[in-house]
């Protein structure tokens, strides 16, 4: 194994340190050994941030439960019960994908074969590829607050093909793409 | 005061590469564009040390860290520290502070702690911010593995791209966070 190879691959040693050849390298290279060192504390660190932002979130999360009046918790409940016992189709729907301007350029496709998730297969040509060709996917349906699905990758001519899964037991009304970091920078929408 | 452009402008495309430490130097000498930067940054870091101290008020608080880090920069020593030990100490300080001017609750046991900083906590710090500093989807396929508990295949199809895709940015995206600890904390 030479030095570049190893080097490259050292991160690997992070989750799986059954790799005896690049162990080897490491035992006899200096450098190896000073970054592996340094990979270690950037994953700690992290791991530690990860962390926190889970207590945070489950703190925040609870007292967001706390702070609601009993009646609407209660209501919340009783909705979430009918929304499961309701019989559920399983069929594919489709949605076409435009620009602003109206123009057709892909669509989202909708599969609720199961009753615990929603597949939803994005397919798109002649998405704007720019900010390293990286866009969101949000979704909003049932009168909630629009939400984000995911991140994908578009290729640089512009199209893409991603697939994700959405919480069953939803009904989804409408999707629209945005770049990172620009929620109100609607590129594209259902 | 803090500079009034900053706080509506988009970042500053300034010095991305100096490290923390070479902007602290640069805002100690009245560098707004080095200020900029260091905001955009450790702006997530200095909100995540503020809301283990204050809890609410988030946005007064963060606001009042880097106000005193625009004041004091000129007082960094590197050779007394690193810069990440340097801004998290300024960060609890100015938030301890700020809890008790409006006489806030505990947010929760960690404020008991607030005072005592760890080779850790910097660190923990320190990563916030230089997650800003890599490239889009290096940045990207870290976050999803780490703070969403993905694997690497399931980042793969959450992005819609190949498997060795995200292992090499993966890979690539530690490193760079590797070069940059080193730089920033030796």
């Amino acid at each position: 194994m030479t030095h570049e190879h190893a080097w490259t691959r050292l991160p690997d040693l992070l989750a799986d340190r059954d790799q005896p050849e690049l162990l080897a390298h490491v035992a006899s290279c200096h450098d190896c050994q000073r970054q592996l060192f340094l990979l270690g504390r950037v994953d700690r660190a992290l791991r530690g941030s990860a962390s926190m932002r889970r207590k945070e979130r489950r703190r925040l999360g609870r007292g967001r439960w706390l702070r609601l009046p009993p009646g609407i918790v209660a209501a919340a409940i009783a909705a979430a019960v009918v929304v499961l016992f309701l019989p559920h189709n399983a069929s594919v729907r489709q949605l076409t994908l435009r620009t602003a301007a109206g123009q057709p350029i892909g669509r989202a496709i909708l599969d609720r074969s199961g009753a615990d998730s929603t597949s939803l297969t994005l397919v798109a040509r002649g998405l704007p590829a720019h900010r390293g060709d990286m866009f969101v996917l949000w979704a909003a349906g049932d009168g909630r607050r629009p939400t984000t699905v995911g991140r994908f990758m578009v290729a640089p001519n512009g199209s893409c093909r991603a697939r994700f899964n959405l919480p069953g037991g939803r009904s989804w009304a409408r999707f629209w793409v945005t770049p990172p970091g620009r929620p109100n920078a609607v590129v594209a929408s259902t | 005061m803090i500079p009034q452009a900053l706080d509506q402008a988009a970042p500053v495309p300034a010095p991305p590469r100096a490290s923390d430490a070479e902007l602290l130097r640069a805002i100690g000498q009245g560098s707004e564009p080095a200020f900029a930067e260091l905001r955009n940054r450790y702006r997530r870091a200095v909100e995540h040390a503020c809301r283990q101290i204050v809890g609410g008020e988030l946005e007064d608080c963060a606001q009042e860290v880097f106000m005193r880090i625009w004041r004091k920069a000129s007082l960094y020593d590197r050779s007394r520290g690193s810069a990440p030990a340097w801004l998290l100490t300024i960060a609890r300080r100015t938030a301890l502070n700020f809890r008790r001017r409006r006489e806030l609750p505990l947010p929760d046991q960690r404020a008991d702690e607030a005072g005592a900083i760890e080779a850790p906590d910097v660190d923990r710090f320190w990563v916030e911010a230089a997650l800003e500093r890599l490239p889009e989807r290096e940045r990207t396929v870290i976050e999803l593995a780490y703070f969403h508990d993905l694997s690497q295949s399931q980042v793969a199809a959450e992005l819609g791209v190949p498997l060795g895709s995200v292992k090499s940015w993966t890979r690539r995206g530690l490193h760079r966070l590797a070069t940059l600890l080193d730089e920033e904390t030796t």
